[in-house]
């Protein structure tokens, strides 16, 4: 599974460039460490980077750039918002996309993904976001918030984490190292039946985690969520799995045919 | 009652269940409620707790669940929870409950399953 390699300088971004092969996909996420919605973009793409098994030559490769502190090179993108995702192939960048929209951000990756490079180059460029890319950092703006629009924002930031991948599990730890009996239960039988999956530990992130309960009105995690609906807690996918063994079928590695490069 | 009880959470999950069931007319055929508390004492999310009574298992059978509103788990979680929101919300109450809500029927071809199974 592929990670998210950290660029911090000018020298390592561009040695980074070079030693790229033509048709590796690069997918650059430009972001701001102080903002709440790069931290639920970075969850988001790490899930997706995931699901990237590392080949050779690398079909994608996954960057990182803090667009502050790496002005120029936001500059040469033109990344004026952020979080902001630059797809590059063969030197020339084929879609952007601007904001927190975790389903955008994955269409964008998914479709490019599929195609590799032809061999005679050209690639249209498209830009999702062209025509609203604003000066003020539109998903990470520094003017004071009351309240109410800060909850509307978090709520909408958690209605597109819900949605980062079909099943997603919000879970105590991470499925390497649970931190609760029931969120490692959970893991396990989505283990078994090989289900692909996207996890955030809600320990590392209290916004989400009291949010997250109010959002779904639902007091306890583990929580279950498909294609964008609550499933429920460890009893109920219990349950469920009882009522139906192909419950996960739908979502499960084997049933699609792909053979898992590592084991998770 | 005079005598105060030892296990005042648990009495009051049964109480808050038993008497919204019977405000709906519907019966109770099975109030499981056990106190896994001992299983989690250890964790670090614990370490403060001195009340004995933050994990239960509760198991409830009601004809209230053959209602077209609770055909879906979540939405029969949702409404125990609902009873229990105070409680689970407090500082030092109610930390997981973990919940099997069965129609009695859906009672009867479990008991069967399971036996056909052993």
């Amino acid at each position: 599974m592929s990670t998210i390699k950290d660029i911090t300088t000018l020298d390592g971004w561009a040695q980074h460039l070079s030693s790229l092969p033509p048709s590796t996909l690069l997918i650059v996420s430009f972001n701001a460490p102080w903002a709440a919605p790069c931290a639920q973009m970075a969850t988001v793409l790490s899930t997706l980077a995931s699901e990237y098994p590392v080949t050779e030559p690398p079909s994608t490769s996954w960057v990182s750039i803090d667009a502050e502190e790496l002005s120029d090179i936001s500059e040469s993108y033109n990344v004026t918002a952020v979080p902001f995702l630059v797809l590059i192939r063969n030197s020339q960048v084929l879609e952007t996309v601007s904001g927190s929209s975790a389903v955008k951000v994955r269409s964008a990756i998914e479709t490019h993904a599929k195609q590799s490079a032809k061999p005679d180059g050209e690639q249209p460029a498209t830009s999702t976001n062209g025509s609203t890319a604003t000066v003020d950092m539109a998903d990470a703006s520094l003017a004071p918030k009351d309240a109410e629009k800060q909850k509307e924002e978090l709520f909408k930031r958690l209605s597109d984490l819900v949605k980062a991948a079909p099943v997603m599990l919000f879970m105590k730890g991470t499925p390497s190292e649970p931190k609760c009996g029931f969120s490692r239960q959970i893991v396990a039988i989505l283990r078994e039946n090989a289900v692909k999956y996207g996890f955030f530990n809600i320990l590392a992130d209290d916004e989400v985690r009291q949010g997250l309960k109010e959002y779904a009105d639902w007091p306890t995690f583990p929580q279950l969520w498909i294609d964008g609906e609550l499933v429920g807690g460890l009893d109920i996918v219990k349950e469920e799995m009882a009522g139906d063994a192909d419950f996960f079928k739908p979502y499960s590695a084997k049933a699609n045919g792909d053979v898992p490069a590592t084991s998770s | 009652m005079a005598s105060s009880s030892r296990t005042p959470v648990e009495d009051t999950i049964r109480e808050k269940i038993t008497a919204e069931l019977k405000k709906r007319d519907a019966t109770v055929s099975k109030l499981e409620i056990h106190n896994d508390s001992h299983l989690h004492a250890h964790h670090k999310a614990m370490e403060d707790s001195t009340s004995g009574e933050t994990h239960f298992r509760v198991v409830l059978v009601s004809d209230a669940f053959e209602s077209p509103e609770y055909a879906k788990k979540l939405a029969r979680h949702r409404f125990i929870n609902g009873l229990l929101k105070e409680d689970m919300k407090r500082e030092g109450g109610i930390h997981a409950l973990q919940l099997l809500t069965l129609t009695p029927k859906e009672e009867e071809e479990r008991t069967r399953a399971k036996e056909a199974a052993a």
